[in-house]
């Protein structure tokens, strides 16, 4: 993979951390004595929503969940690409399918307890994976619905058994998941934290704000979302697996809410609070790129901003006009928008940079080939011309943050320039994604953004393409482009039943799918962000997970 | 302390109402008052002020085709002349980190970026100038439409009292305890999904109709109710209550011996209405309501300056300056009509 | 005096189901606005989300939906968040009540003090340098939008000048509770107060200024002139009292606005949790039962406050008769 850094940058790769502790040679007792204690200061703007394991999806959440729950297996807590490498948990090994790759036999590791004092047992396991559906999880009818029994929960919540699906041996202490079909993501999909494994008489409804016993060193406190979330050490953790569930230094995280990202920067400058969780707003970056240098980490992230266009509609359903949108946009000047270089880098593709199955190719540009370096004007105009769309009504839906305007502005003056009367339109961040989802809005293009749930292919291809995604006058219909093409659908198939016997063959499969999704241009890629800690001079011993992010529980503040 | 201790002139009967039949000089109270404003020299001051401001957010077009640009076309690649050197409009930070990119600031220089770059990297001054089109429109006719609606609930409220005064006053409460904001974010929504038509007019979420008809309204209470308060002490004067035993009718008691007296009150409410309204306006844009992006006004460079305040504060200081120099001017000026008009001759 | 409170009273909730009918019909009349999906979760399958709809009822009729959203909020209190799940609505909003409070409760002894002194200063020397002066600033209080205005103070107290002895007394931005500290809870507030209170300041010092420059044109001054009155008494005693009327009312227009959450944007800027950040909040999430409690509870301060003002009026000024 090229970046495309400049000269300045090469400063701050220094800080790019993707190793986990290798600050010395001690030992992990000798650290923990040294600085085990404090309370770590967290600020973001607002709440993440519920506290719910099994229904929160936000990465905010995401990021604390990991602390506080396990399941029976989980994403290792260690640096970089290793984060995204699935260890056991709860389970005492990762168990090899069998039966054609359909049933699973978890052995459940001894002597965990909840952080109530209660005991981990099977019962246990058996309910939070019957709870996923009681309470009508939103992955449950996406991740989980592979599992035997799982279509009955699906049709009728209250009751559901998983009968045959997930079975509990109280005697041989194991949990046995059976599958409808193999499934080679399986293990990725109950790594998560809607798949953990809580107390068995948590009540079948979303928890709200009310916390539910967890596994992990920490448990949640209080929880008021317009004031803080508070965890504590858990005092009946006792550390089995340093890669899966590390014990954590700091005593103490209070998680504050209700500062702007400006006020959060003079925040963690002055001491107040000891990381943000917001990105700092774009006149603050060179203020802490120069005076606070040490105390920033930069980190690519398996993400991307994205213009869908609406296939159905006028004048984005004819693909030339997609092309064109492709070939006109200036990458580097959404670059400029996002914060500069450093910190987003064009994509001309759908999957990710370092993502399975990514390989570069950039069709959309002046020199196609590998990379993306300049927008095409030309060409753009000449496909514009020869569909006969020029002068069309235009709108661009954007969120109101303060990026997506940019992008959102930046794009209406290239469709104009183009020839179209564009104009563009920001509406809340909380109900913009639904809308426009919704082909009853007939939104022509948006501007969105995707992130991984976990690291595979078909968490961005086929969730975000697939003719299964696209639900017309539906609020969840997250194949927005509502662009539904059978033969790759087909490939698509394919390409996830190869990945069970052969998963490189299979993400070479992928990247070649990507290129021909990409032909057909129903999205135009824009940028891949990076990610920034800033963080208060006490912080020490950072480690950053692809999948998860800072690793709280690793950091120690004395 | 100084208190305005000229000799009073007493009334000339304004109980018999005042025609334009006055004696000795054959000129018209309206006359009189112009000849007055004429001679303030602070006034005058004030109205050139007002004059070149409206002139030059008319020469927009003008400025900006003389600096060869469109500054509503996004111009985030651009490079402009400084020192005779070439630079990006949109500078990347080269130092620590190397993160960020921050407009160029301040030029100080006619040909180019007089005031800089905002975060698109359009001319920040030419924006100015065009912004001050949309801003007078919408703050102007807004707070026109106020003055008279508020005036005339008022008056009606706070004369007739009884039945149509509880209802008004309700009225006027619904009005300002609504939540605006919940209806601009709302109605946003809608009129992205479809314009409505009234009549021969669509209303489309650019409409500025909608900013002008939203403030126009909004702030009605604020002005409707000190107007109701002065007209229940306006309805216990000596003249008024002379001129209800005269029995002369209602409509002209309102026109010519009420309502002058009101005057004072309304005139000091145009400044502060019209600054009241040019925030409103940037609020109702943030939420897509009225001037939407590339177009600019005031409010909305106030508002893109807001993310630029820690590097590149003029983006939100120029228009602020605007506005005061305006209301300054429209407030002196205000307060001269006031003196000149003054019925008792207790100006200058 | 009793009926006229207890029709007071019935006006009141009157305006109150008024506003709230609107609220809902406003909430549901906007695209988009169906929690459903929201609430299902990204990407969740059309199953989920029709069992969301039914679980939480918004499949029912909108009439019954009203119903059971106000019966859940007056009569059983146990409404909650459609955003914040499981969070309360009414104890969220009287938790909030105490930092609006004392945000504008002190601003508003600030701009009261303020406007008076401004507004009597300028009356009295008026066309002097002091005058004109005065009307500059005024006028710039005026201009600043407030949020504009905020964030400036932030930046010179908090980042700029933060270690400086200007103001390194300021604390981090937040509310804290009086119960806490007195002395935390009047720094945190000191810059907010300047900062709400600069536009009022404004405004009523203008306001004033005018009524009292008409007010000394009028008969009774001159009568008390004649009678040989010391100026200040006459400006104290006579002049200010009716020149008050206006004055009065506003107040009770934006002070009562203002305990009802109109100050959001001060309390964003300042990190306050107080019901105008609620509101603000609320009304970016589409969250329908906050937006609800927080609407009601704003146009009840706005009523009672109107109703008060109309009540002053006869004190105030002998010649209006209520």
């Amino acid at each position: 993979m090229t970046m495309r850094l400049g000269r300045a940058a090469l400063a701050g790769a220094a800080l790019l951390t993707t190793t986990a502790i290798a600050a010395s040679a001690q030992t992990r007792e000798e650290l923990m004595e040294q600085h085990r204690g404090g309370t770590l200061r967290l600020v973001a703007s607002a709440a993440g929503g519920t506290i719910d394991p099994q229904i929160n999806y936000t990465a905010q959440y995401w990021q604390v969940m990991q602390l506080v729950y396990d399941g029976l297996l989980t994403f290792q807590k260690a640096g970089g690409e290793e984060g995204g490498v699935v260890v056991a948990d709860l389970a005492t090994e990762i168990p090899e399918p069998t039966n054609d790759g359909k049933t699973y036999v978890f052995q459940l590791r001894d002597g965990i307890k909840f952080s109530d004092g209660s005991d981990v047992g099977v019962d246990d396991v058996v309910a939070s994976f019957q709870r996923i559906f009681k309470i009508s999880g939103p992955t449950s009818g996406t991740f989980y619905n592979g599992i035997v029994g799982a279509e009955a929960c699906i049709a009728a919540p209250p009751d559901c058994t998983l009968e045959g699906g997930v079975v509990g041996d109280e005697a041989a202490r194991t949990v046995t998941i059976n599958l409808v079909a193999p499934d080679p993501e399986f293990l990725l999909k109950i790594s998560v934290p809607h798949a953990v494994i809580l107390p068995a008489e948590t009540p079948a409804t979303d928890a709200g704000v009310t916390p539910i016993p967890g596994t992990g060193p920490y448990y949640f406190e209080s929880y008021n979302p317009n004031e803080s979330l508070v965890m504590s050490r858990n005092p009946h953790f006792q550390e089995w697996s340093a890669e899966a569930q590390p014990d954590g230094y700091v005593d103490r995280i209070e998680y504050g809410f209700g500062l702007t990202d400006e006020a959060q920067v003079t925040a963690v400058q002055n001491g107040q609070a000891d990381w943000m969780f917001d990105q700092p707003p774009a006149d603050r970056l060179n203020e802490i790129g120069t005076q606070y240098a040490e105390q920033v980490h930069v980190n690519p992230l398996t993400a991307f901003w994205y213009a869908p266009m609406n296939t159905n509609l006028p004048p984005f359903d004819d693909v030339r006009v997609r092309q064109a949108v492709n070939y006109a946009i200036d990458r580097n000047a959404l670059v400029q928008v996002f914060g500069g270089a450093v910190l987003a880098q064009p994509v001309c593709q759908i999957l990710p940079p370092g993502f399975p199955g990514h390989e570069d190719t950039c069709v959309y540009t002046q020199d196609p080939g590998t990379t993306w370096t300049a927008p095409d004007m030309d060409k753009a105009r000449a496909l514009v011309e020869e569909s006969g769309t020029a002068g069309q009504d235009v709108t661009v839906v954007v969120e109101d943050t303060t990026v997506s305007r940019g992008v959102g502005t930046y794009l209406q003056s290239v469709l104009t320039d183009l020839g179209y009367n564009a104009s563009v339109n920001a509406i809340s961040s909380n109900i913009q994604f639904t809308y426009i989802q919704n082909t009853n809005n007939n939104v022509q293009i948006s501007v969105s953004q995707w992130y991984q749930d976990y690291p595979a292919a078909s968490n961005f291809l086929n969730v975000l393409l697939s003719c299964a995604s696209f639900h017309p006058g539906s609020d969840a219909s997250v194949n927005i482009s509502g662009y539904c093409n059978p033969d790759l659908d087909a490939r698509m198939q394919a390409a996830m039943d190869l990945a069970v016997t052969d998963p490189e063959a299979a993400n070479a499969e992928w990247a070649k799918i990507d290129q021909a999704f990409m032909a057909e241009a129903p999205v135009a890629p824009l940028f891949t962000p990076k990610a920034i800690d800033f963080l208060s001079t006490r912080v020490g011993n950072y480690v950053f997970s692809n999948q998860y992010k800072w690793v709280m529980s690793e950091a120690w503040v004395q | 302390m100084s208190l305005p201790s000229e000799p009073v002139l007493a009334p000339a009967a304004e109980v018999a109402g005042s025609g334009p039949s006055r004696p000795a000089e054959g000129r018209g109270p309206w006359r009189t008052a112009v000849r007055r404003l004429r001679r303030n020299r602070s006034a005058m001051v004030s109205l050139a002020v007002l004059l070149a401001v409206a002139a030059l957010t008319l020469l927009a077009p003008a400025y900006a085709g003389w600096l060869g640009i469109d500054p509503f076309r996004s111009n985030l690649a651009g490079t402009t002349v400084i020192d005779g050197q070439s630079v990006p409009v949109m500078e990347p930070s080269t130092t620590g980190l190397g993160l960020g990119v921050t407009p160029i600031g301040p030029t100080w220089d006619l040909g180019g970026y007089l005031l800089g770059a905002d975060n698109q990297g359009r001319d920040v001054a030419a924006r100015l100038l065009y912004g001050g089109r949309n801003s007078l429109l919408i703050a102007g006719s807004a707070t026109a439409l106020c003055l008279v609606l508020a005036t005339l609930v008022g008056l009606v409220a706070g004369y007739m009292g009884g039945i149509v005064d509880m209802v008004l006053s309700r009225i006027l409460d619904v009005l300002w305890a609504f939540p605006v904001y919940l209806l601009a974010i709302s109605l946003s929504i809608v009129l992205l999904t479809s314009a409505f038509t009234i009549g021969p007019v669509t209303i489309t979420a650019g409409s500025l109709l909608l900013p002008i008809g939203i403030i126009g309204v909004i702030y009605v209470p604020y002005v409707a109710r000190p107007i109701r308060a002065r007209v229940l002490t306006l309805r216990q004067s000596e003249f008024v209550l002379a001129a209800i035993g005269l029995g002369l009718p209602t409509g002209r008691i309102l026109r010519k011996d009420v309502l002058p007296n009101l005057l004072p009150t309304l005139i000091v409410f145009v400044p502060i209405l019209l600054a009241l309204a040019i925030t409103t306006e940037s609020a109702l844009s943030y939420l897509s309501i009225g001037v939407q992006p590339p177009d600019a006004s005031w409010g909305t460079i106030i508002q893109d300056g807001q993310t630029l305040l820690y590097s590149r504060p003029w983006v939100a200081l120029a228009p602020g300056l605007a506005i005061v120099v305006t209301v300054l001017a429209l407030n002196v000026l205000g307060d001269a009509v006031r003196d000149a008009l003054d019925a008792r001759g207790h100006g200058r | 005096m009793l009926a006229t409170i207890a029709a007071r009273l019935g006006q009141m909730a009157f305006v109150m189901f008024g506003i709230s009918v609107l609220v809902f019909l406003i909430f549901f009349a906007t695209p988009g606005s169906d929690p459903a999906a929201r609430i299902a979760g990204r990407n969740a399958s059309p199953e989920t989300v029709e069992q969301i709809r039914h679980d939480f009822g918004f499949d029912r009729a909108l009439p019954v939906q009203y119903a059971v959203m106000m019966k859940r909020l007056f009569v059983t209190r146990d409404l909650t968040s459609f955003v914040n799940r499981g969070q309360k609505v009414i104890p969220e909003v009287l938790d909030a009540i105490p930092a609006t409070l004392s945000l504008v409760g002190g601003a508003a002894v600030l701009w009261v003090l303020g406007s008076l002194a401004v507004g009597v200063a300028a009356a009295a020397l008026r066309d002097t340098v002091v005058d004109r002066g005065l009307m500059i600033l005024t006028l710039i209080g005026i201009s600043a939008p407030v949020f504009w205005l905020g964030e400036v103070m932030n930046l010179l107290s908090q980042s700029r000048y933060h270690d400086t002895w200007l103001f390194s007394w300021v604390p981090g931005l937040g509310y804290v509770p009086l119960s806490e500290s007195v002395g935390g809870w009047f720094k945190a507030l000191v810059i907010p107060w300047i900062t709400l209170a600069v536009l009022y300041i404004g405004i009523y010092g203008r306001v004033l200024r005018a009524n009292l420059i008409e007010a000394y044109s009028e008969d009774y001054i001159r009568t008390a002139r004649a009678k040989g009155l010391s100026p200040a008494r006459i400006m104290l005693r006579h002049a200010l009292r009716t020149s008050l009327l206006p004055f009065v009312t506003m107040f009770g227009l934006d002070f009562g606005a203002l305990v009802g959450g109109a100050a959001l944007l001060t309390e964003v800027v300042f990190g306050l949790n107080g019901v105008g950040r609620l509101t603000f909040h609320a009304l970016q999430n589409l969250d329908l039962p906050v937006i609800l409690a927080t609407v009601i509870y704003a146009s009840f301060f706005v009523v009672a406050a109107n109703a008060v003002v109309d009540m002053l009026y006869a004190v105030i000024d002998p010649r209006v008769r209520a």
